[in-house]
């Protein structure tokens, strides 16, 4: 519904590839009483670093798993890729493979070795019978390798997963996400247990990725000022509303509602609400 | 104490006292009954070592017998714990599984081996049958429970990268909860070659047919020396076991209690 308005003042085509996730006057719950979620609208283009900020219990999460079809809207309308994202929906679950997901809790197989992990995101592309004997095929263990080596984990390829630092999960989750060979990358909170200089090298490292690959990344972070620093757009999302979007241009910060504001204003608006 | 408990205990012991009276258990009766155990004991220490041979060799049988139903049974009672695991079916699935099981479940091994006895002819073979069917029900809901409490969380992500139940089984819910099922597939094992000790007692092969007719007829002392290897057996199973859960289980346990976060 979204493109078709859209499309009115601008050329169909361009305007259908830009857009990749849409959401119009978005609700939800998790049970019936309390809304996680109040009225949400987003717009994202391809390839834009987003991120969501917004103090505990704000929804960040919730919106998050409303773009991988985790849950399903109660009221109103989300686009990924023009495709409504849920799981019984056949272009959608297709469409998942190509998703990177990294919940809160980075969701790690501990038991099993970091390659084992990262091979993960190749299950969709094996064949049933090289699934069932965990038979992966020579190209996706050299792509593996690769994705090892660009996030910092090589020589400790056969390590188990609960061996490692927070950091280096961190690395392993990404990894898996990258092997997916993804167009879409969600991350939650990835970076906000981390001390500030690991956190600058995983940021650095999913911003180089999401640049080279075209990625769209859209991030949640606790810090607003990691939020300003490394995205081109920032949601900030307040009991379940957002109630502030801006697009960063190095210093330069576009409030969508207002007009221009200063780094320093936006600070200010924001730590009202933390 | 509170008076609802004094209440509690005092009715626990009535419920006592009435149920022995219609049993007919009299501890006096048990009592009185002490010398005859003397008389066995006394010609149970009168083994005949010549039999040692024979009952290792029931032994061995015993074993073998409790090692197929073991593997037999575990091969079908895995997949239909990952059907009766909540976490992964929908209530079509695995309730009518559930229920199922549950119906195995009422049966001990003995009844199975007496059923199987009837169909199969009395032997090894129903023995064999006999331990499947338990194992299958016993272990079956021992590891649905396992599967339960694996955390949601590694098969939420890896869920949402579109795999298959079959793969989300083979790569997540299987490394997840291995050293669980291992360590519950060791302790069945155990288990069984207890029980096959017994089923020689309805004629399901074992040791159990030896101890059941050296008694019948009164030759305690050989009986012994098939009790003595049965014991010696389960302690000998039993050291091996604790060996392997300290080697292999409690090291990669240790490894689950480390959270992501
Ligand atoms: N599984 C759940 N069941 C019920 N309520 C939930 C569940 N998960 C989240 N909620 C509620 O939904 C609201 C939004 O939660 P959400 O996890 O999206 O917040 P968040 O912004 O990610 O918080 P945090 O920064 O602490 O991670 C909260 O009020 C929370 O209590
Ligand atoms: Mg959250």
């Amino acid at each position: 519904m979204n493109q078709i308005q859209m499309s009115q003042n601008s050329s169909f085509s361009l305007i259908s590839t830009k857009k990749i996730i849409q959401m119009s006057d978005v609700w939800t719950s998790y049970d019936s009483k309390n809304f996680a979620l109040e009225g949400i609208n987003l717009s994202i283009d391809r390839g834009t670093n987003y991120s969501i900020v917004g103090p505990s219990g704000s929804g960040k999460s919730t919106l998050l798993k409303l773009m991988n079809g985790m849950m399903i809207p109660s009221k109103g309308i989300i686009k990924i890729d023009y495709v409504t994202p849920q799981m019984n929906n056949k272009k959608f679950k297709k469409m998942m493979h190509t998703i990177g997901y990294i919940p809160q809790s980075l969701g790690l197989v501990k038991n099993i070795s970091v390659i084992e992990n990262i091979l993960l995101g190749s299950l969709p592309r094996l064949t049933k019978v090289q699934s069932l004997f965990k038979k992966f095929p020579e190209n996706e263990i050299t792509e593996a390798k690769r994705i090892i080596k660009l996030v910092g984990l090589s020589g400790k390829e056969e390590r188990k997963v609960y061996m490692l630092s927070g950091g280096e999960k961190r690395r392993v989750a990404i990894a898996r996400a990258l092997m997916q060979k993804p167009t879409i990358l969600l991350a939650d909170e990835i970076v906000s247990e981390l001390d500030n200089v690991t956190a600058r090298e995983i940021m650095e490292l999913i911003t180089d990725a999401q640049k080279t690959m075209n990625l769209t990344a859209i991030m949640v972070h606790h810090d607003m000022q990691l939020a300003l620093e490394y995205a081109n757009r920032v949601a900030v999302i307040k009991e379940g509303k957002k109630i502030l979007e801006i697009g960063v241009e190095g210093d330069n910060i576009v409030d969508f509602q207002t007009g221009d504001m200063t780094t320093q204003e936006i600070m200010e608006m924001y730590s009202d609400d933390a | 104490m509170t008076p609802k408990n004094n209440i509690l205990i005092g009715i626990i012991i009535a419920l006592l006292v009435v149920a022995s009276y219609n049993v007919d258990a009299n501890p006096i009766d048990f009592v009185e009954g002490l010398p005859n155990l003397v008389v066995v004991l006394d010609e149970m220490v009168q083994v005949e070592p010549k039999y040692i041979p024979t009952a290792i060799w029931a032994m061995f049988e015993t074993i073998q017998m409790a090692f197929i139903g073991t593997v037999v049974g575990i091969a079908i009672a895995l997949p239909l714990s990952m059907l009766a695991a909540r976490n992964l079916n929908s209530k079509f699935v695995y309730a009518p599984i559930r229920a199922f099981l549950a119906a195995i479940r009422t049966f001990p091994s003995i009844l199975w081996a007496l059923l199987f006895v009837i169909m199969v002819g009395s032997g090894a073979f129903a023995g064999v049958l006999a331990i499947i069917m338990y194992t299958i029900g016993f272990i079956a809901k021992l590891q649905y429970e396992v599967i339960e409490t694996i955390d949601s969380d590694p098969m939420d992500a890896v869920g949402s990268i579109g795999v298959s139940k079959v793969q989300l089984i083979t790569y997540v819910v299987i490394p997840e909860s291995a050293s669980h099922l291992l360590s519950q597939m060791l302790y069945m094992f155990d288990y069984n070659i207890r029980q096959t000790s017994i089923l020689g007692l309805v004629g399901a092969g074992g040791i159990g047919f030896y101890i059941i007719n050296y008694i019948k007829f009164f030759e305690y002392g050989k009986a012994a020396i098939f009790m003595i290897v049965v014991l010696v057996t389960v302690l000998i199973i039993d050291w091996i076991s604790v060996k392997i859960r300290d080697k292999y289980i409690i090291k990669s346990q240790h490894g689950m209690e480390v959270k992501t976060k």
